[in-house]
């Protein structure tokens, strides 16, 4: 079985591990993206981006950004889906992409009855949905629907605190019968929970559902699950924050750290031309958004390289949670959880590295080609 | 290979050694001096220098999930955590687990604490803390807002059941103690309770935060866990409030073992027009009346900090004075918490009277083993306003200079002006040292005697206190010289400290079944594996008493 490639063609790994430092030792800029991998991948990815001077992003950090940037603008509640699954007695769903993207660990949460709180427990879970398709995939569930478009779900949140807070109010895109049975729903939560994805409404309809939710508690409790569409992307920034200060979109090559959001974003080093060099990390399930991009890579996948161009240099690597064991991002749980080997049940481990042991060779490896130099 | 840290003045309290002389260390551990002629592979000089066995702090939050929240919520605050160049750009440097390795070192800081981190949190812990150099690390885990012990006492279960409970809890999150904060009081709060006394009831399950207190205690000491109960008082803060909680916690020890966290914060009277006053002597005397009691302080200074508490009613309560105006209230199993950014003010009285009253406690607690030193990192200030804190406890003129720049209301408020005594370098040591480790039952360090890990600062000793304690003139870690004059030569990796007290196996089944009948996730998501840790031998086990 090949296990590591330059321009296409099988190499070894000792080779290919040459040629990737040659060409790291070459870039003036590079990018360490992708970072589909786990914990100890990540460690090892910003640990290389220190060593070679990298920006780091995730490729799909723009789902979470949205909530990132809200939480820091403007502060959140934020509760552990298991514990909302307990106790929340009134569920609200904003938006239609919190089930289209997460629906598996929506129905979750809100299947069952709450069985903690005094305030709680007595009452059958009360389950609203504001959007345009109804909630059609909450099946057997007992749903109030409230009809609303996507582009309006940032006024109607708006619309709702205004009229929660007594203001007098304009026409918006619901019925004023409408928003008051949303009001005297969310007035009435014993413990209320707000379930929405922030890609769907942006930082500022973030700012605004997260506003509500902090002006519910003046009277009751309320907390709320984001729903991220790539759960993993914020383990990233997770793991980004604490070992950079900033939860991506970092520069590690400058003497102090510098974060830019926008600069430092994946997709604009790449489209902008920003970087020369690509380490392209994707070792988890499914698929990353890779943008295309001119700049030379070096791509570590879990996958076969597919047909098409060739990156400059690509290795095999082995998948956390099927060949080896790992720590990864858990929506669920909504903090990181160990994985197994074994637990991915697709069979036995696999000899392939890991993108940990690979990128502790490679930085290894840029020690010995800068001596030679 | 054999050190010699020649003719330093050592001032090592636990072996009653306060004197000029040498110290040597092999393989990473203090030795007795070899026979004379033996040569010593590495000698450092320590003449005029001051040497002691490494600090440890028994209470800083530095790694978990609200610490990272903390580190989300403000990249435009991260200045507050760390010194840096003058001209670099404030906004453009993180407060980050590498500093904070890093920084605590640089001060001859070789063991740190977290104190507050979640069962549910505990690998995100971990994690952190695998990526903090230099320095050993511990933590402290949290109970007693959790549904399964409120509901073990309201069944009346054994206390050998709850123990198994506490057993387990300890063991799978890799905790060297346990915690228990606001007793109750999070969970009352998820039920729209907003205030929270020592004997009130939580509702749905009717145990009071004394019953929780009590349980906890009694199976801390049942198991042999050395550091006792760490409780963080309920109604933090409130004026009048806060000082009965403590109280009716201190009163409630019993004559057995009980940390209490931060009590500066318990200071807080409601005399005087603002109703905000002093009661730190009145504290103080109930401490120094209580010796089966030890406190940690919590010392406020000045400046933008941030507080990070599993609090969650207290932090609640507070996010109304955030600075900046924002925070985030986490509802999560059991405790939950917040973050609150809070930006101190000399020009104000209630945060100058905050500061005195942390020094009045620092000062009027007599003995110096029973009060230890901290900020409640970063809730009062951040670990690096330290070596001012020392100056402050070691000089009474700084004190002075210090207090004349106050509103002119704290100095009536405040007994400060008039309290003569200065902290001994020896005091020092002992509250930052030999007390620590006995506290902790960490008897390897905290010393310097025969058979101790040689972690060991050397100051160079002066007028200034803050540039003694700021800057370490060395500092050994395992015997590897990891720091010299103030910054770091050699980075390493230290451990975690853990405990690995024994859960009965009907205990570890009947956790599985509740996990995942109650919560729908397995309990092995709540375990620490060895493996996740992703450093060689990231565990050092420390033994429960028999």
């Amino acid at each position: 079985m090949d296990i590591a490639w330059i321009d296409g063609k099988p190499a070894t790994r000792e080779d290919a591990l040459q040629a990737a430092a040659g060409l790291i030792g070459k870039s003036r800029q590079p990018l360490i993206a992708g970072l589909r991998t786990d914990v100890a991948g990540l460690r090892t990815a910003f640990d290389l981006a220190r060593r070679c001077g990298g920006v780091v992003d995730h490729c799909d950090s723009d789902a979470v950004y949205p909530l990132v940037t809200a939480l820091r603008d403007s502060g959140a509640f934020l509760g552990a889906p298991a514990e909302m699954r307990r106790r929340a007695d009134k569920i609200l769903i904003v938006g239609d992409r919190a089930l289209e993207t997460g629906g598996d660990l929506v129905r979750w949460v809100v299947e069952g009855e709450p069985d903690l709180g005094v305030r709680t427990r007595a009452s059958k879970r009360g389950i609203m949905a504001i959007g345009s398709n109804g909630a059609a995939s909450l099946e057997g569930a007992d749903v109030t629907r409230i009809a609303c478009e996507a582009d309006d779900l940032i006024d109607l949140l708006g619309l709702l605190r205004a009229q929660l807070a007594g203001h007098r109010l304009g026409k918006g895109p619901v019925a004023e019968e409408e928003l008051g049975r949303i009001a005297e729903f969310l007035k009435h939560a014993g413990f209320g929970c707000v379930i929405f994805a922030p890609e769907e409404l942006g930082e500022l309809g973030t700012e605004q559902l997260l506003g509500l939710v902090s002006d519910l508690n003046a009277e009751t409790r309320f907390s709320t699950v984001p729903i991220l569409a790539v759960p993993d992307a914020f383990g990233a920034a997770l793991y980004a924050t604490w070992s950079s200060g900033y939860p991506l979109r970092v520069n590690l090559g400058t003497e102090v750290v510098q974060h830019d959001p926008a600069l430092y974003a994946a997709s604009r080093q790449l489209v902008g031309g920003e970087t020369d060099l690509t380490i392209w990390i994707d070792a988890l399930e499914g698929e990353g958004n890779a943008p295309a991009s001119s700049a030379t890579s070096i791509v570590l996948s879990c996958e076969p390289p597919s047909s098409g161009d060739a990156p400059a240099v690509a290795f095999a690597v082995a998948k956390p949670g099927r060949d080896h064991d790992g720590v990864l991002y858990e929506p669920r749980f909504g903090s990181f959880v160990p994985v197994s080997a074994s637990s991915g049940g697709e069979g036995a481990a696999s000899d392939l590295p890991t993108v940990a042991t690979l990128l502790e060779d490679l930085t290894a490896e840029l020690g010995a080609v800068a001596k030679a130099a | 290979m054999l050190t010699r840290l020649k003719n330093g003045h050592v001032v090592d309290p636990a072996n009653d050694r306060d004197a000029v002389g040498d110290l040597f260390v092999k393989d990473g551990v203090v030795v007795a001096p070899p026979p004379s002629g033996t040569a010593a592979d590495e000698e450092i000089d320590c003449s005029g220098l001051v040497v002691m066995a490494g600090a440890i702090d028994i209470h800083s939050h530095i790694a978990g999930g609200h610490v990272n929240t903390a580190r989300l919520l403000l990249p435009e605050y991260h200045q507050a955590f760390q010194a840096r160049p003058g001209l670099t750009s404030l906004s453009k440097v993180g407060w980050t687990t590498e500093e904070t390795g890093l920084r605590y070192a640089e001060m001859g800081f070789t063991t740190v604490v977290e104190p507050a981190m979640a069962p549910t949190a505990a690998l995100h812990a971990h994690l952190e803390l695998a990526d903090t150099p230099i320095i050993d690390k511990a933590t402290l885990v949290v109970l007693g807002n959790d549904d399964l012990l409120m509901t073990m006492i309201r069944e009346g279960e054994s206390e050998s059941a709850i123990a198994d409970y506490v057993a387990w809890t300890v063991s799978s999150s890799r905790a060297l103690g346990v915690k228990c904060i606001n007793a109750g009081g999070s969970a009352a709060f998820k039920e729209n309770v907003r205030k929270f006394d020592f004997d009130d009831v939580v509702p749905d399950y009717g145990v009071s935060s004394r019953q929780i207190v009590k349980t906890l205690q009694k199976a801390v000491g049942d198991l042999g866990i050395p550091h006792p109960l760490h409780v963080h008082c309920n109604n933090l803060g409130v004026p009048g409030d806060s000082s009965d909680s403590i109280e009716a916690t201190i009163r409630a020890a019993e004559g057995d073992p009980l940390h209490l966290a931060h009590i500066q914060f318990y200071g807080y009277g409601t005399e005087g027009k603002r109703r905000f006053s002093s009661r730190g002597q009145q504290l103080a005397e109930l401490v120094n009346a209580a010796p089966e009691v030890t406190v940690d302080i919590g010392q406020v200074m000045f400046g933008q900090t941030v507080t990070i508490s599993s609090d969650e009613l207290r932090q609640f309560a507070g996010r109304g004075q955030a600075s900046p105006k924002k925070s985030v209230i986490f509802d999560h199993e059991a405790n939950g918490g917040g973050v609150v950014p809070m930006n101190y003010k000399e020009k104000s009285f209630f945060n100058a009277l905050q500061w005195a009253i942390g020094l009045e406690l620092f000062l009027l607690i007599e003995n110096p083993a029973q009060v230890f030193f901290t900020t409640d990192h970063p809730n009062g200030a951040p670990f690096t306003t330290y070596p001012d804190i020392f100056a402050l406890l070691m000089d009474r003129g700084v004190r002075q200079r210090w207090l004349d720049a106050l509103p002119k209301a704290v100095a009536k408020m405040t007994t400060l002006g008039e309290i003569e005594r200065e902290y001994t370098l020896n005091e020092i040591a002992t509250m930052t040292r030999a007390a620590p480790a006995r506290l902790l039952g960490t008897t390897d360090r905290g010393h310097l005697g025969e058979g101790a890990v040689a972690d060991i600062a050397i100051y160079r000793p002066g007028e200034d206190k803050t540039a003694m304690f700021g800057k370490a003139a060395y500092v050994l870690k395992d015997g590897e010289l990891v720091v010299k004059d103030g910054s770091v030569v050699k980075r390493r990796y230290g451990r975690a400290l853990t405990l690995r007290p024994e859960a009965d196996k009907a205990m570890k089944s009947r956790l599985d079944r509740y996990f995942d009948e109650k919560y729908g996730i397995p309990a092995r998501w709540l375990e620490v594996p060895e493996h996740a840790i992703g450093r060689t031998d990231p565990f050092k086990v420390v033994p429960c008493r028999s």
